[in-house]
């Protein structure tokens, strides 16, 4: 009976089809929790994986070295021309911290949005096909990361938590299609400029921030650093540098477009950043709706 | 020994392929060229092609299932496309002479198809917007380049390695 045995395979196979759809709609969906088994899968490669880094790591490493050694020239003539104004910028950093410390005592203040708790990680994996900017890390909730944390290098920010399992943690690069991925950044120029980074500019490999008032004048060469009103992220982790100042679609904010101060191409060792103080509880957030200001009266409020 | 060497030698690739990612994208005269390490699904091939092709498509739907959870988090896409293009290798090699050459260009030639399946799905998911042309000239080229000088490489490691797995398992018969 060959003709039944086809009807058999035809319907499989339209049953495999249909059963494929919804796997794939089902993972596509927005998810910050990963399920059991993609939990245990996840570890088991995330394990296997953090001990082939290791030896990879120190062999991209030694590369480094190289490519830093031929430069070695360069760069020395650059930073010596750096070092002198380097003392100055110190004394005067120095005495600005200690003062802003008198500061802060003298108006109890203790909470900034500054602060936060470093956990250090390492990268085990990126993303293989590369067409989400996706990195892995070797920390994972039972070290204390959780999603949306920032991720940074020593040079600035590079992205934010987006998935945890017990011992590894994902992150998406700043530069992702993602457009619900925004930053809250300001630029430090003569006053302090407002702004979100919204996406990426694939041609230019820069990012772009937008929504800055139109009344605000930012310039070329300035810096850009996290402003901390996102509500998840800490203050003041470095993004970029202004290369071209234009308006937005409607002409009514700037846009400026950022290079990132962090070197995203070869990344090893990474910073996330637990923010000290409170974060928000949006959408990006637990989105509990808590009053998480007065925690206290929350907590009577839930008991009651 | 050669009996668990195929596996480990496919587990080691799959490791290795992140490792190497990390390398790219590089940058030469000011454009960006993505090189994407398709290594295993290469060796897969050469089982699929050389060895067994039901095999092959075990090992692919492992390693999908695996690359998928773990690196994409799409559960469906390379779970389905490994053993999916394991089956066509399989399939293909009945019309085909083995020699290595021939075998070397059908798996590069496979693995543009699977990076250009994955490009119009990424397309469609509004994973990606880059147009076809800059897909092509900044990824499917250097990713078919870097693959082939792999294989080149590495071909006819595989090709003994499971050459070696073949003559022992026909002695075993025996």
């Amino acid at each position: 009976m060959p003709h039944f045995f086809f009807n058999k395979k035809l319907i499989l196979l339209l049953v495999g089809m249909i059963f494929l759809v919804a796997l794939i709609s089902f993972s596509l969906r927005d998810r910050t929790n990963a399920t059991l088994p993609e939990q245990i899968i996840k570890d088991t490669v995330g394990f296997a994986q953090s001990i082939v880094a290791k030896p990879a790591n120190y062999v991209t490493g030694i590369f480094n070295n190289i490519d830093s050694l031929l430069n070695t020239y360069e760069e020395n003539k650059r930073l010596k021309a750096r070092l002198e104004d380097f003392a100055v910028v110190q004394a005067e950093a120095t005495d600005l911290k200690s003062q802003n410390q008198k500061l802060q005592d003298l108006l109890d203040k203790k909470d900034s949005l500054r602060e936060f708790d470093p956990i250090h990680a390492t990268v085990i994996a990126r993303n293989p096909d590369q067409w989400e900017e996706k990195i892995i890390l070797n920390r994972g909730s039972s070290h204390g990361v959780k999603t949306n944390m920032a991720v940074m290098t020593a040079q600035g920010l590079i992205g934010k938590i987006i998935l945890v399992t017990p011992f590894t943690s994902e992150v998406e690069l700043l530069y992702t299609n993602n457009p619900n991925y925004r930053v809250s950044a300001m630029v430090l120029g003569e006053k302090e400029a407002y702004g979100l980074i919204e996406g990426f500019d694939k041609e230019r490999n820069e990012l772009i921030m937008k929504r800055i008032n139109a009344s605000l004048t930012v310039k070329k060469g300035e810096q850009v650093i996290s402003s901390g009103l996102g509500g998840i992220f800490p203050k003041g982790v470095p993004i970029g540098e202004i290369t071209e100042v234009s308006t937005d679609d409607y002409g009514l904010t700037k846009m400026v477009y950022v290079k990132p101060s962090a070197d995203f191409s070869i990344l090893e060792h990474v910073v996330i950043a637990k923010r000290s103080s409170i974060t928000i509880d949006g959408s990006d957030g637990d989105a509990t709706n808590q009053d998480l200001t007065n925690p206290q009266k929350a907590d009577e409020e839930e008991t009651n | 020994m050669v009996r668990f060497l195929i596996p480990t030698v496919a587990v080691l690739l799959f490791l290795l392929e992140p490792e190497l990612a990390m390398l790219s994208p590089i940058e030469i005269h000011g454009d960006i060229y993505y090189l994407v390490p398709r290594f295993l699904i290469l060796y897969l091939i050469f089982i699929s092609i050389y060895y067994s092709r039901q095999r092959a498509v075990m090992y692919g739907l492992f390693f999908g299932v695996l690359y998928d959870v773990f690196y994409i988090d799409i559960i469906g896409l390379y779970s389905v496309l490994y053993p999916l293009v394991c089956f066509v290798a399989g399939s293909i090699v009945k019309v085909i002479h083995q020699h290595l050459v021939v075998t070397t260009s059908v798996s590069v030639i496979l693995v543009a198809i699977l990076e250009f399946i994955l490009y119009q799905f990424f397309y469609l998911i509004d994973f990606t917007t880059i147009p076809l042309a800059v897909f092509l000239q900044s990824r499917l080229l250097p990713t078919i380049i870097a693959n082939a000088l792999f294989l080149m490489i590495l071909g006819w490691a595989f090709r003994y390695l499971i050459h070696a797995r073949v003559l022992q398992r026909a002695r075993e018969v025996s």
